[in-house]
């Protein structure tokens, strides 16, 4: 026992420090570009400009004098240069870019504002980020409850119409692009039928009876989950059946059968319990495709999280908060997966050794 | 021989490699069409450029519609003249006739009307153009008067004028033809509306229609003729091409987006851009895949583990925010995104060949090929990729899919190269100007369905390969 939890300790330590490593390849990889390209040098330079007019404006007050003021303010500026390392070459910036972004300390947006009416990046960011991740592991787990079931069902009736019918609808859900799915729901669900709203995440204004707020927020939630769930849900269901069928005709499955074991007790303890952690590999592994899933989801339904950020920071060329998403996001993967990872080894005892 | 009359037999035998076969070779025939009849640079030139689509009618749905309603709805109509089909002289002076007939059988009016003149040729003083139109009715609008402007004609006799951009008049909007139905309306039926209440009417109510008690207009169907008069000095002055565009409510087999772009033009243009875009980088990050992978697997050592670690990364890596982000910072020219979507696309197919790779290292005919003397090269690629080759094209068929997908997602998002039109950029297009709320469904659905045809077409070949790639799926069916 004591030797299988230092197993269990060192497999996480291990999977923890891979995905640090990626979190960090892809800021290293991320302000390489931004410095070679010199966008660093011009996010910096608005941050800088940013700053110098909060103290010209502090200075006005305090200095009368035109010329004193600008000669002080032009000081100011020399200093904040060395500050923010412009006078350096983009190379020797790059740990300070890096920590500038982990710390998403990137300055304020051009014209996009958070729904408190600040301007800081962080600020707009962390607003959102709640949103998205309602968004993203509601959908996740769906689409699991209903790969899970639906596969195992499935599987029960190999070569069966049904059978062929997921495998087709697997197909063809692999080749939809979620988004424009999303467009469809719209037009038919909220444009002929009129059943669900267009856009947001509450009416406005928002039901202040809490109860009320909670079904509002269903409504609203539900186009843009039936999106993921109908775009995504096809491979789920289909991967859960390949691999059910598999482990179905395994010897000790036939001998739980022949020992006359009822067939609902065969199918839970001795399949689905084998087939589990395949298939949290698989949540893991399509961790990446429901997140950007999600992205271009919000898009269409202005779900107010991350993703429809990154919309609106495409549109107004913002690169500060593109840089800052694509961090975000990245970071959210890490962490998601690293939470699935921890619950892959509880759910599997293989892994522990 | 055997072994590939074999696997052709065994891909032949599934509906879905049949089925993927008949796309992929509908899609081939389109594009190419395309290609040979389409110009290149059609994008910039007619796609992106507004005055091109002046004379189309604005989110218009297709006129297949029509099939389908009980009231039809006007279709699109643009009548030409090239040839006068009179010619008077007037003493020292000449009047040629230009004329067609409109026939008018609609319960509602043209959306609007634009009168256009190309290639106008002068010997002496500048002609005078006349537009008018004779009712079913026998009464008659004159439509324009045009005292033809000498403005930046420089050159010595013939003087040509409009000869690549035809010169337009827009009826719809034209002030003084205000005036003249102002005019028209009073002496005709007695009714007196001002020059401003004609617009608001619109001027198609009353050119095409008779005023009913109820202050409304009601359709005069029949034929119209429409006449164009050239006042002019000299014998051989002409006109190249009168036209004039009765404009519709539908339009075309795939309607008109807010520009008046015909989106059937566009989703044929699209066509070989989406194959373009899938096959180019498939094969590419496939290439680039492969050799990793199999020298990665052969070579071994610190080469392997380099590789190795990066593939790693590279594959957790969430795919969509840094395609955002790098077509972002680097712009979106369709090559850029290609090499971006290679970049990016390699990893998983360079783990997979690797552990292969691995399994033959040790086979009889490597060692025998080493123990020859061939040098690595050569039994990488003489030995080692023969044997994985069949795999690596069904994963080159597997990745099209993907890269078609990447791609519309990043033109959806605005990513997308401008100067070249694709079915994701036009969803982009439609989604910013609201389709989806107003219910342009023309707009919004025969450019994703054709996203899923050019992806599915891939995923039914892949499927069809399969039990010809791997052999364990083939004994078990």
């Amino acid at each position: 026992m004591a030797y299988s939890k230092l197993g269990l300790t060192k497999t996480l330590t291990y999977r923890g420090i891979s995905l640090v490593i990626v979190l960090f390849g892809v800021l290293f990889l991320t302000v390489i570009v931004l410095g070679a390209t010199g966008v660093s040098d011009r996010i910096l330079d608005s941050m800088l400009m940013e700053e110098l007019r909060g103290i010209r404006q502090q200075l006005v007050t305090q200095i009368k004098d035109v010329e004193q003021l600008n000669k002080a303010v032009e000081e100011i500026k020399k200093q904040l240069i060395i500050a923010y390392g412009l006078d350096k070459p983009w190379y020797e910036r790059l740990p300070s870019m890096m920590l500038k972004i982990i710390t998403l300390d990137l300055g304020s947006a051009k014209n996009i504002q958070s729904f408190s009416g600040s301007k800081q990046i962080s600020v707009i960011i962390m607003e959102r980020l709640p949103n998205t991740i309602l968004l993203v592991t509601t959908a996740i787990i769906i689409n699991f409850l209903i790969g899970l079931f639906a596969g195992t069902w499935v599987a029960t009736k190999p070569g069966s119409i049904i059978d062929r019918l997921v495998s087709l609808y697997a197909a063809i859900s692999y080749a939809i692009p979620t988004w424009w799915l999303g467009l469809i729901n719209i037009l038919v669900f909220a444009f002929f039928l009129r059943l669900f709203p267009y856009t947001g995440m509450f009416s406005a204004p928002p039901p202040t009876d809490p109860f009320l707020r909670i079904l509002d927020l269903l409504w609203h939630v539900s186009l843009p989950l039936l999106t993921l769930i109908i775009a995504l849900s096809g491979s789920w269901i289909y991967i859960t059946r390949s691999l059910t069928v598999t482990t179905a005709q395994e010897d000790f499955v036939n001998v739980a059968r022949a020992k006359g074991l009822p067939e609902n007790l065969v199918q839970r303890r001795y399949i689905v319990r084998v087939v589990a952690p395949s298939i949290l590999t698989n949540v893991i592994l399509g961790l990446a495709g429901s997140i950007g899933g999600a992205i271009l989801t919000e898009t269409v339904f202005g779900w107010p999280g991350m993703g429809q950020l990154y919309y609106e920071a495409i549109v107004s060329l913002d690169e500060g908060l593109i840089l800052a998403l694509t961090y975000m996001f990245t970071l959210v993967y890490v962490i998601a997966r690293f939470v699935l990872e921890v619950l892959y080894v509880v759910v599997d005892p293989r892994v522990r050794y | 021989m055997s072994i590939f009359s074999e696997a052709r037999r065994e891909f032949w035998r599934s509906y879905t490699s049949k089925a993927g076969t008949f796309f992929i070779i509908l899609l081939s025939l389109i594009s190419l069409v395309v290609v040979l009849t389409m110009p290149l640079d059609f994008g910039t030139k007619y796609w992106s450029n507004p005055i091109y689509w002046v004379d189309y009618p604005k989110t218009s749905p297709p006129a297949w519609i029509n099939t389908f309603m009980s009231e039809k709805l006007v279709e699109h109509q643009v009548l030409y003249s090239y040839t006068p089909v009179q010619v008077e002289d007037l003493g020292g002076s000449y009047m040629k006739i230009y004329s067609f007939t409109y026939d008018f059988k609609y319960n509602q009016f043209p959306s609007f009307l634009t009168f256009r003149i190309r290639g106008l040729t002068f010997y002496e003083n500048p002609p005078v153009i006349r537009v008018h139109i004779i009712r079913p009715d026998n009464k008659i609008i004159s439509l324009l008067t045009y005292p033809v402007s000498t403005e930046g004609v420089s050159q010595t006799a013939p003087y040509v004028l409009y000869k690549t951009e035809p010169k337009r008049f827009l009826l719809s909007g034209d002030p003084s033809l205000f005036r003249v139905l102002s005019d028209f309306l009073y002496k005709e039926f007695h009714i007196s509306y001002s020059p401003e209440k004609v617009y608001s009417v619109g001027v198609e109510k009353i050119i095409f229609g008779v005023p009913k008690d109820d202050n409304s207009f009601e359709p005069l169907n029949g034929k119209y003729q429409v006449n164009i008069l050239l006042y002019c000095e000299n014998e051989n002055d002409s006109l190249g091409e009168v036209a004039m565009v009765f404009g519709g409510r539908v339009y075309g087999l795939m309607g008109t987006d807010t520009l008046g772009r015909d989106l059937f033009q566009g989703l044929l243009f699209g066509f070989p851009v989406a194959l373009l875009i899938g096959l180019a980088t498939s094969i590419l990050s496939t290439i680039l895949g492969a050799v990793l992978g199999i020298v990665s697997g052969y070579i071994g050592g610190k080469t392997d583990i380099l590789i190795q670690r990066i593939a790693d990364i590279v594959n957790n890596i969430p795919l969509l925010p840094l395609l955002i982000f790098f077509t972002f910072i680097f712009g979106g020219k369709l090559w850029v995104i290609v090499l971006i979507l290679v970049i990016f696309g390699w990893p998983s197919l360079t783990i997979i060949v690797r552990s292969m790779v691995l399994s033959l290292k040790s086979s009889n005919f490597v060692e025998a090929a080493v123990a020859v003397g061939a040098n690595s090269i050569r039994i990488m690629a003489r030995h080692i990729f023969p044997q994985v080759a069949p795999f690596i094209l069904a994963q080159l068929i597997f990745y099209t899919p993907q890269a078609i997908l990447s791609e519309s997602a990043l033109s959806f998002l605005g990513l997308g190269d401008p100067s070249i039109p694709t079915w994701g950029q036009i969803l982009d297009y439609a989604f910013r100007n609201g389709a989806v709320y107003l219910g342009y469904w023309w707009w919004i659905l025969p450019p994703g369905l054709l996203i899923i045809l050019s992806a599915i077409t891939f995923v039914l070949l892949a499927l069809g390969l399969e039990p010809v790639v791997n052999p364990r799926l083939r004994r078990r069916r």
